[in-house]
């Protein structure tokens, strides 16, 4: 009896102690909710406080008033990181040349440079990548090593400005940075394209170049030229519609949709139709899209409009684009009773629909 | 009077209960931290900028919108209206009309000018008969599909069939999206090509102002009922799934709105029309297929909330819900028992799915019949009412703490509900959801058990309120 008594007190002890334990706990959560609550609103009443404060001046500096400029670079060192997001947050945006300069002027004359400069080096992820963000978005001359540097940071989130702030600095000499990234995997993907959209044409002679001594990234390459190619690139994706490696054969036919067919790629898309591989085929399917050359393409590509399905479509989607032959293949396909009759009866209407 | 062995028995398994409750919420706090440091690392990577990030991408994937809508007459037209409104692009809308009774497809047409189009696609993916595909003249964007009644995995199933999307969205016709939903939700496919689906933090939209399918002022629920729900809702996701889904582990995209790559949900085979929880079956399925293959992939959560829907606010609708889900998850875990435990499902299976069938299969009848021992040991003088009383504080406390770890990340993730009144509310709320409220669920789920065992066990329907600032439910 008396061990079970004891037990029981043991018990009651161990209850009591956990009770108490819910009753700390319960008590500093609710006290970290609040606590959360004031930092954020002081927070909030502090941003409010500057914007009203600032706000007015920082539109008449980009405006080109001397004094607003002389004013804000004047302004206590404590407000200077808010004066900053207020000038930073329209330019994400706008990238107007004649704003970015004004902006950049105001954010010299505040000595935020200089900051800036400090922050890159920072031990704290979050300085940095702020830090690497504000000079790609104010378009800082001679910090494109610093930016570049970046991509090599240990946080992913810094090595991603890094990636927006070559976008946004659009310095040539950093083309070539996310050039020789391309294939990088420990930098975030849809940034690695979208810098190469942000450059633009301008970035095709290097991709070519690279492509040329890097063929062990050539899919890569080809995905790049399908977002900024032209017609320069036609030579060398044409080859390439010939690589051993499928993937790099559906991305090479894939660009060249993009850019449009010539008339010695054209044969190699019709080649490519009867390819092993769907996506090849597909994507063959879709280069010859608005083709408007010699040859009776329009008929071949409605033989595959009951090919396997991804290429079907492609094969209905470019015949639309094609104009009288395309129509009148796709009416030849009409009175089929199975899918590809189907696919072309619903193609024929989108065109009807849409005039 | 009780023999020593019983009595120590009884006192055993009061410990029992006892550690069942520190376990449990417990596990449920430090599944918190876990949480706040993604959210933590989220809130600072999420900016404004990364949620434009789709618009300078060379190539959005193109989404298709599914929406399966059974009898959604009075509502669809709104929905799918805010649906075209949606802040991105390219997308297309889906609605299948999932065989309903009423006037669903007549107010789809004379609302979007429909024509029957001859519409050829592939069909994959199992689903009933196909009835007729309707175009819009207003909107090249939408899509309905007309097919015989089938459930609203089939429906479902008829969307991705037809979707022309890269990645597609399932959601219920009565969610409501939030307008930069799918942007936000793109990104980790853009960031990551393994991503297979995404899933996202469904708000309660109960109380909020709406205009146009769309909510325009985030309120709480004036009703308790629901504000439990809020706080619950809060702790299901901001706890339990952000964890998981910050360690690949997600069990569950939520119906209401998940995202996933239209190639990996034909490999799995689409979503089982015998399934009752379709959400979790599919989501489950999706770790086992990649898992079994070994290919590298990903299922992702995000903690902003993307859409939000409307919950019970009687007692009768909240009842049949639980009853349901409680059917969902009991068949998934049967279904899927090959998986729990087995360590070839990495953290899925060692950790994810145990948790599940501990703390949510097992747990509710436990504490069920912990309440109920301990209670009648009291009244009957078997166990002093200070042990009693002690429980059922453990119980409270714990449930509580747990609950405002969740409310916190809430604030830091969403902001809403941020008003001083609203924070009286959210705590009181806390409270007493964990004072009657969490023990109703617990009772409901061990019906829900022994209806699943016997058997028995009926869909049962919702009933919805009206918005402010709305004329008909949503």
């Amino acid at each position: 009896m008396s061990s079970i008594d004891a037990s029981l007190f043991d018990f009651h002890r161990f209850a009591i102690q956990t009770a108490w334990l819910g009753v700390f706990l319960a008590l500093l959560n609710a006290a970290a909710v609040v606590v959360e609550r004031a930092l954020f609103a002081c927070n909030e009443a502090r941003r409010r406080r500057i914007d009203r404060r600032y706000e007015p001046v920082a539109r008449r500096a980009l405006d080109g008033d001397e004094a607003a400029v002389e004013q804000l670079a004047n302004s206590p060192r404590r407000h200077r990181i808010a004066i900053a997001w207020m000038l930073v947050r329209p330019l994400y945006d706008d990238r107007d040349r004649q704003r970015v300069a004004r902006a950049r002027t105001i954010f010299q004359a505040m000595s935020l440079v200089e900051v800036a400069d400090r922050w890159v080096n920072s031990c704290w992820w979050p300085r940095r990548a702020l830090a690497v963000r504000a000079l790609g978005l104010f378009q800082i001359e001679n910090r494109t090593a610093a930016i570049v540097a970046a991509l090599d940071d240990d946080h992913a989130e810094v090595r991603a400005a890094a990636l927006d702030s070559i976008a946004d600095l659009g310095d040539p000499q950093a083309v070539m940075a996310v050039v020789v990234r391309l294939h990088d995997e420990s930098l975030h993907r849809g940034r690695r394209f979208a810098a190469i959209a942000a450059f633009g044409p301008e970035i095709e002679p290097s991709l070519l170049e690279m492509a040329g001594v890097d063929a062990a990234n050539r899919l890569n390459y080809a995905r790049a030229l399908r977002i900024c190619g032209t017609a320069r690139s036609l030579p060398t994706l044409s080859l390439w519609t010939l690589d051993p490696d499928v993937k790099v054969r559906a991305a090479a036919f894939e660009a060249l949709g993009h850019i449009g067919l010539d008339r010695h790629a054209a044969p190699l898309a019709l080649e490519g139709l009867e390819a092993d591989d769907v996506t090849v085929r597909a994507m063959a399917a879709y280069a010859l899209h608005d083709w408007a050359g010699p040859g009776n393409i329009a008929v071949q590509l409605a033989q595959h409009l009951d090919d396997r399905w991804p290429v079907a479509v492609q094969a209905a989607s470019s015949l639309k684009t094609m104009r009288d032959g395309g129509v009148a293949a796709l009416q030849a396909a009409a009175s089929r009773p199975d899918l590809a009759g189907e696919l072309a009866r619903q193609t024929l209407w989108e065109m009807a629909a849409r005039c | 009077m009780l023999t020593p062995i019983w009595q120590a028995a009884l006192m055993a398994f009061s410990l029992a209960v006892a550690a069942y409750f520190v376990l449990f919420n417990g596990s449920q706090i430090l599944m918190g931290l876990v949480s706040g440091l993604f959210i933590g690392n989220y809130v600072r990577t999420r900016t404004r900028r990364d949620v434009a990030l789709t618009a300078r991408v060379a190539a959005a994937p193109f989404v298709s919108v599914i929406v399966p809508a059974h009898n959604e007459a009075l509502t669809i037209v709104e929905s799918v209206r805010a649906l075209l409104a949606l802040d991105y692009e390219p997308r297309e809308i889906v609605v299948v009309n999932d065989g309903s009774s009423d006037d669903t497809l007549v107010v789809l047409q004379g609302a979007f000018h429909l024509l029957a189009a001859p519409v050829a696609f592939a069909q994959p993916l199992p689903s009933e008969t196909v009835r007729g595909i309707y175009r819009s003249m207003d909107e090249p964007a939408l899509v309905v599909i007309d097919k015989a009644n089938g459930g609203k995995a089939d429906a479902i199933n008829a969307g991705i069939n037809a979707a022309a999307g890269a990645l597609v969205l399932t959601i219920d016709a009565d969610t409501i999206i939030d307008p930069a939903a799918l942007r936000r939700a793109v990104l980790p496919f853009l960031e990551d090509p393994a991503t297979v689906g995404v899933g996202g933090y469904i708000a309660i939209a109960n109380g909020c102002r709406m205009q146009s399918g769309r909510i325009t002022a985030v309120m709480l629920p004036r009703s308790w009922l629901a504000r439990f729900q809020v706080v619950e809702y809060m702790r299901t996701f901001l706890l339990f799934r952000v964890a998981c889904g910050s360690l690949n582990a997600l069990t569950l995209i939520s119906g209401a709105f998940g995202l996933f790559r239209r190639d990996a949900m034909i490999a799995v085979g689409g979503f089982d029309r015998t399934a009752i929880g379709e959400d979790m079956d599919v989501t489950v399925r999706l770790h086992a297929y990649y898992r079994a293959r070994r290919q590298p992939y990903r299922i992702v959560f995000d903690p902003s909330p993307l859409c939000s829907t409307q919950v019970p606010e009687d007692w009768a609708s909240l009842r049949s819900q639980r009853l349901r889900w409680r059917r969902g998850l009991l068949q998934v875990l049967w279904r899927r028992r090959r998986m729990i435990g087995n360590p070839r499902c990495g953290l899925v299976g060692i950790g994810a799915l145990p948790y599940v069938i501990f703390f949510e299969g097992v747990g509710p009848l436990f504490e069920i019949a912990g309440y109920a021992i301990t209670a009648a040991a009291a009244i009957t003088g078997l166990l002093d009412w200070t042990t009693f009383g002690l429980l059922i504080a453990v119980s409270v406390l714990f449930g509580v703490a747990a609950t405002l770890v969740a409310v916190f990340l809430n604030d830091v993730v969403t902001r809403r509900y941020m008003g001083g009144s609203d924070l009286v509310l959210l705590v009181v709320a806390a409270i007493l959801e964990n004072c009657g409220y969490r023990q109703l669920n617990s009772w409901w789920s061990s019906v829900g058990t022994v209806r699943t065992m016997t058997g028995r066990g009926e869909w049962g329907l919702m009933k919805r309120r009206v918005f402010e600032g709305q004329k008909t439910p949503v």
